[in-house]
């Protein structure tokens, strides 16, 4: 049993300081001399060849500097199109628009209210073209195609396209034999679920700065979950090396959640900043842009054919999944592998089959969103996991405990080893918590209903990542990486690790932010892998600070390396603690005049033996396996279809809480994320394409006023592999949120809810046809 | 046109030339570069830029720099006095009440009106209070514990 | 779509009578404004360009809440929902206006913006409108042509439209004393959160001929966001009179105000908490006499 220093603490967030003091600095708080300002002029329509656009009196405007449209850029960047796994998505649309809000043309001026002037007298002709606004009319045979030449973007080889149709790519995952399995079942049972598509709203509304330098070189300031993604994707658009493009994040983002990665709805300020060279020029995006124009959820429809024997253990599912990925594709693809794979949920399940569509739309694009596939897959499972524990009357947890894989067990879809399966100790933790009261009646029409659902969430391999942390001679560091401090506490885990490994002061030590020229690799500060993957790569570069100490160590203290151990800056022999020299006492009498001591780690896990052959389309391997289980109380009031949450119970396997403060925060705020989603969020598209609901008057996040008591209970079954055991939860907090709240509608008054979001209106009408469900 | 004004914020008093249309939240930002201000989106729904004028939690940016010429104006880098943190600012620092923290200026400065009226307010009053500041990185507990905690404090040292 | 305000002439009047010939001079080329919550957004969207903004902030004889038995309540142009709600005398006399003030927006726009800004906005979803309906509301506007006094039913017109000239300024609600056993509620749904605008509000004055028998003398129930203007359910009120207000009659009343209105968007879940609203704030004005 280890004990630990500073692993395990709540420690203070080493980032709280500056942002209690307003200190802290975003993108808008960058100020550059020089700076110029843009404003994106954007489509009325969601689908039209652009004929013309005359930019002339917008240039002629006092205070405007240039205008670019995208067919001026394209003619200078041939085929500049970025994206990835597909790169189908111009800077600024050249031939055509393809959704409300696309851009089309940046302006850049010396003040914002010029810009925005300018975009009034900006000139577009469109040739309309008939639109399609939802998935089965984008199948239906004689749909307008959306994107006429998919076979000409270049694409990742790992995801399937199909070509002239809406199908922007397709997967199928074959497990068994699902027929089989079919009759095999005593019970079958056959559901539809949707899911709709909300925005991240981060508080903080995105901006990037952009600069092309003389010497060929683009520099970017933007808030980004991915610098080195957006660097990636800029030089590869543009055909210029990696090393010519430089992203640097400003120190803090103010709230990521998936929707700030590799500079969604900022590109257009690489074409602006082109065409001024060589002046920086910087872009704010309005919140209603920040709706319109970025990256959204994608929607999902699951049918789930699900075969199980009549004692609950499930035999064979059937999953057919289509997702609405909007006008591009973004990270469609790879969210559609998420929730193919994920369809099964944490079960085991030996004859599988999924067939998967991500498709396009005249609609916002939809891309990563926290979750990333998985919680529209859990809606759909955990869902129908209660639907089959009615009707057979087994306990809604006991039928998960029976079907849960453990450790070892290849899973169905990704073919591997399930490995730290802390789930059982999850769902068993929130039923104590949640049905051990009765449910009273308040009232005569407000009844109280219970309803739990649990999720997993992988996070894949390689995520290759490097760190490099420097001891300074106070004994204070700095840590070097990529990933950006968005609120999840990353920083300060890597301040515990360091402080943990060299034994050095918890407050000295800082994280730098990201820059793709100094902070070393890092994929992105997505899919909950920050924690596990750049952990262990500062751990691994600390480790480094101390062999090299050790080294020097070993000589004045006549040891042998294997011999010394660290204690609060001292080393000593171990079996002969009176022989200690301190790392400060190192590093003065070693390099009198100063020296700094540099240490680095990278991690790189790659099982490529466990690369699944039997399915059709390539996928990486996954190392970590990360769960979670909800159980949610509500108040529902049967005259108003109002439901109140009264407490959610909410239980998260770290693999090892690093720290219990900023894990229950992750959770609290995930919890409230998924309640927004399930009950309160929802982009409404008009007829034309158009969202209706672009400010925060009319789409609403849950306030203060709305927080239910969140019960956080964090369950540890360690990794193997993760730095302490730790795994990561930055996901699977916010996914089974949808579905525990339905399964609690059931529970309190017999109405099984399918189609999200649940409003109070679907829930009266149900109630008043009872019997029947939606 | 111009208008000669004298903003009274923290303390301090700044004169400025500043044009009708000009809001307050750009002047604080912009013109005096206390940045701890936040945009969150213009029309007076996040809180992010909430200020305190007169003690009274206030939108900034639906408030045009001329119409507090003279006016009593707190921001969040008003909190911290002779070098010392707020009771607040400790207390959400302690409680884990800070993610991305760009919330947390507004929220610091309704918390700390409600105080100021309301020395010990229940989880109702609280609530209430910052229903106009919102977060989507906390979940807001942990900053409703973190108020809470500072009332008690705040009321032991009287 | 928010954008930068455009320039406007400043104008900052510290009494009535500068207020009244600004609008007099200015005729159509300015707008007024207090909080400036609704405004201030109106000229970000550019639904405004106004050549002169006329702050009426600084006319400090338009901030009062004065109240007698004879006169009943009177609430200048300038007291903000924040002074309203917190008004001693119109919590214990007056509590349904006290209640729809606080359900203005957030603490942040209460703070800022005034009642009768609400009342001049005249926003379908307004909350203080209803509750003033149900009073018996006047308004006393003031021009450089004189005085008049409008029932407040009549100053609406349609959404965001009233009767107010462009010479116009409104400097005083008056409420009429309530007789006794006389009771009010107003009870509201939000859209969506519970930070939200109304979704159905309904306010309810009752009077009862006496507490025993709690036979209704006379009621007035308004709605507010069922309809473009502020509805009053004429009907229902006329059910109600001279009935015992028992739970199936305030039931009744509720199914009557639903049959009565034709909200237009969320049409069949808006009629359906018109009812339970209508019925709930009928049984809370009754307890409120009570008490």
């Amino acid at each position: 049993m280890n004990t630990y220093v500073n692993i395990g603490k709540s420690e203070k967030r080493i980032d709280a300081l500056e942002k209690v003091t307003g200190s802290a600095q975003y993108i808008d708080d960058i100020r550059i001399p020089g700076m110029l300002y843009a404003k994106i002029k954007r489509s009325a329509f969601p689908h039209a060849n652009i004929l013309n656009i005359d930019t002339s009196d917008a240039e002629k405007l006092l205070g405007v500097k240039a205008v670019v449209t995208g067919k001026e850029f394209a003619a200078n960047f041939k085929n500049s199109f970025f994206g990835s796994p597909m790169a189908d998505q111009p800077f600024l649309a050249v031939e055509k628009v393809r959704y409300v809000g696309e851009p089309i043309a940046v302006v850049a001026a010396t003040s914002e209210e010029i810009a925005e002037d300018a975009l009034d007298l900006i000139k577009v002709e469109y040739q309309l073209l008939p639109a399609v606004l939802n998935v089965q009319d984008a199948l239906k045979n004689n749909a307008p195609l959306i994107h006429e030449n998919t076979n000409n973007y270049r694409y990742s080889s790992n995801i399937k396209l199909v070509f002239n149709n809406n199908i922007c790519s397709h997967i199928e995952i074959i497990n068994g034999d699902i027929e089989q399995g079919f009759k095999e079942a005593d019970f079958i049972f056959e559901d539809t679920f949707t899911d709709h598509s909300s925005h991240h709203v981060p508080i903080e509304c995105r901006g990037a700065i952009a600069q092309f330098n003389p010497n060929g070189s683009i520099t970017v300031w933007a808030p980004d979950q991915s610098p080195y993604g957006g660097r990636s994707l800029i030089a590869d658009a543009l055909r210029i090396p990696e090393s010519k493009v430089r992203v640097i994040t400003p120190t803090y983002i103010g709230g990521g959640f998936g929707g700030k990665l590799r500079l969604s709805g900022l590109m257009p300020i690489i074409a602006i900043a082109w065409k001024i060279k060589y002046h920086p020029v910087k872009i704010l995006l309005t919140r209603e842009e920040e709706f319109t124009s970025t990256t959204v959820r994608h929607a999902a429809i699951i049918t789930l054919k699900t075969g199980v024997k009549k004692d609950g253990t499930i035999v064979s599912r059937h999953a057919k999944v289509m997702i609405d990925t909007g006008a591009y594709a973004d990270r469609g693809p790879t969210v559609l592998g998420k929730i193919s794979y994920g369809c099964t949920g944490p079960y085991k399940i030996p004859h599988v089959k999924v067939e998967a569509y991500c498709v396009y739309t005249n609609k916002v694009i939809a891309g990563a969103w926290r979750g990333y596939g998985i919680a529209q897959a859990c809606w759909a499972y955990e869902s129908q996991m209660d639907i089959i524990a009615m009707k057979l009357g087994i306990d809604p947890v006991d039928i998960r405990l029976k079907n849960i894989v453990d450790e070892g067990y290849i899973t169905p879809t990704e073919k591997q080893e399930a490995h730290a399966v802390g789930l059982g100790k999850c769902l068993l933790q929130v039923k104590e918590d949640i049905f051990r009261k009765r449910k009273d009646r308040i009232l005569e029409n407000r009844v109280k209903g219970n309803g739990i659902a649990c999720g997993y969430k992988i996070s894949r391999t390689p995520s290759g990542c490097n760190a490099f942390v420097k001891l300074n001679s106070d004994l204070g560091a700095d840590v070097f990486v990529s990933s950006i401090e968005m609120g999840q506490g990353v920083n300060t885990i890597f301040a515990q690790i360091v402080a943990e490994e060299l034994t050095i002061p918890f407050d000295n030590i800082r994280v730098l932010p990201a820059d793709t020229d100094i902070t070393p690799f890092f994929p992105a500060s997505t899919a909950s892998r920050t924690t596990f993957f750049l952990g262990n790569a500062v751990k691994k570069a600390a480790l480094d600070i101390k062999k090299q100490l050790f080294n020097i160590a070993k000589d004045i203290l006549k040891a042998d390396e294997q011999e010394l151990s660290l204690k609060q800056g001292l080393i000593f022999v171990t079996k002969d603690p009176r022989k200690t020299v301190k790392i400060s006492e190192i590093m003065e009498k070693t390099y009198p005049g100063g020296i700094s001591f540099l240490g680095r780690g990278t991690f790189y896990h790659y099982k490529k033996e466990n690369l699944p052959s039997h399915i059709k389309v390539k996928i990486p391997p996954t190392l970590v396996w990360m769960y979670a289980s909800q159980g949610i109380t509500i108040d529902v009031d049967t005259e108003t279809g109002r439901i109140k949450i009264l407490k959610v119970s909410a239980a998260t396997d770290t693999g090892k809480t690093i720290n219990p403060i900023t894990c229950e925060g992750q959770i609290e705020g995930g919890v409230m994320q998924g309640i927004g989603h399930a009950m309160f969020e929802e982009l409404i598209f008009d007829e034309k394409g158009k969202i209706i609901n672009t400010s925060m008057l009319d789409y609403k996040i849950p306030s203060a006023l709305d927080m239910p008591e969140i019960n956080s209970i964090l369950v540890e079954e360690p990794h193997r592999e993760g730095p302490y055991g730790a795994k990561g939860i930055g996901e699977i907090v916010t996914v089974p949120t949808a579905a525990a709240i339905a399964n609690a509608i059931y529970d309190a008054v017999g109405i099984r809810i399918k189609d999200l979001p649940i409003t109070p209106d679907k829930l009266l009408r149900a109630l008043n046809n009872k019997g029947k469900s939606i | 046109m111009d208008h000669s004004i004298t903003l009274k914020i923290n303390g301090e008093f700044y004169k400025l030339n500043v044009k009708s249309n000009v809001l307050l939240l750009d002047v604080i930002r912009d013109e005096i570069g206390l940045t701890g201000t936040k945009r969150g989106c213009d029309t007076g729904e996040c809180g992010a830029c909430t200020v305190l004028i007169e003690g009274e939690p206030v939108n900034s940016c639906l408030v045009l720099a001329i119409e507090v010429d003279g006016k009593d104006i707190l921001t969040v880098e008003g909190l911290v006095k002779n070098g010392q943190l707020h009771p607040l600012q400790i207390a959400f620092v302690e409680e884990g009440a800070i993610q991305c923290g760009f919330c947390t200026p507004g929220v610091l400065l309704s918390a700390k009106a409600l105080l100021n009226t309301n020395p010990n307010p229940t989880e109702e009053e609280i609530k209430t209070a910052i229903a106009g500041n919102l977060c989507r990185c906390t979940g807001y507990t942990k900053i409703i514990k973190a108020i809470n905690s500072a009332a008690k404090k705040m009321q032991r040292k009287e | 779509m928010i954008r930068k305000i455009k320039e406007f002439e400043y104008l900052n009047p510290s009494i009535l009578s500068e207020l009244i010939s600004f609008l007099a001079e200015y005729k159509g080329r300015a707008k007024m404004f207090a909080g400036g919550t609704d405004v201030l957004i109106q000229l970000k969207e550019r639904k405004l360009s106004p050549k002169y903004l006329i702050d009426i902030k600084n006319i400090s004889e338009l901030n009062y809440i004065n109240y007698s038995e004879s006169e009943g309540l009177k609430i200048g142009a300038l007291v903000t929902h924040t002074s309203l709600a917190n008004s001693e005398v119109i919590r214990e006399k007056y509590s349904l206006l006290a209640e729809a003030s606080l359900a203005v927006g957030v603490l942040q726009t209460r703070n800022r913006g005034t009642v009768v800004g609400n009342i001049c906005n005249a926003s379908p979803s307004a909350d203080t409108l209803p509750a003033l309906i149900a009073l018996d509301a006047t308004l006393k506007l003031v021009s450089f042509e004189g005085e008049r006094i409008v029932k407040i039913e009549k100053f609406f017109t349609g959404p965001f439209k009233t009767i107010l000239k462009e010479t116009e300024v409104v400097t005083e609600i008056q409420i009429p004393s309530l007789p006794h056993h006389s009771g009010g509620a107003y009870l509201w749904l939000p859209k969506i959160t519970s930070v939200d605008e109304t979704l159905v509000g309904a306010a309810v004055v009752v009077n009862l001929e006496d507490l025993k028998n709690k036979i209704c003398a006379n009621a007035r129930i308004s709605l507010g966001s069922v309809a473009p203007i502020p509805f009053r359910a004429k009907m229902a009120e006329n059910f109600v009179k001279g009935k015992k207000l028992e739970s199936m009659i305030c039931k009744e009343a509720g199914e009557i105000t639903a049959n009565e209105s034709s909200p237009r968007s969320r049409a069949e879940y808006r009629k359906e908490m018109i009812k339970i609203l209508v019925k709930r704030s009928l049984d809370k004005a009754l307890k409120n006499i009570n008490s």
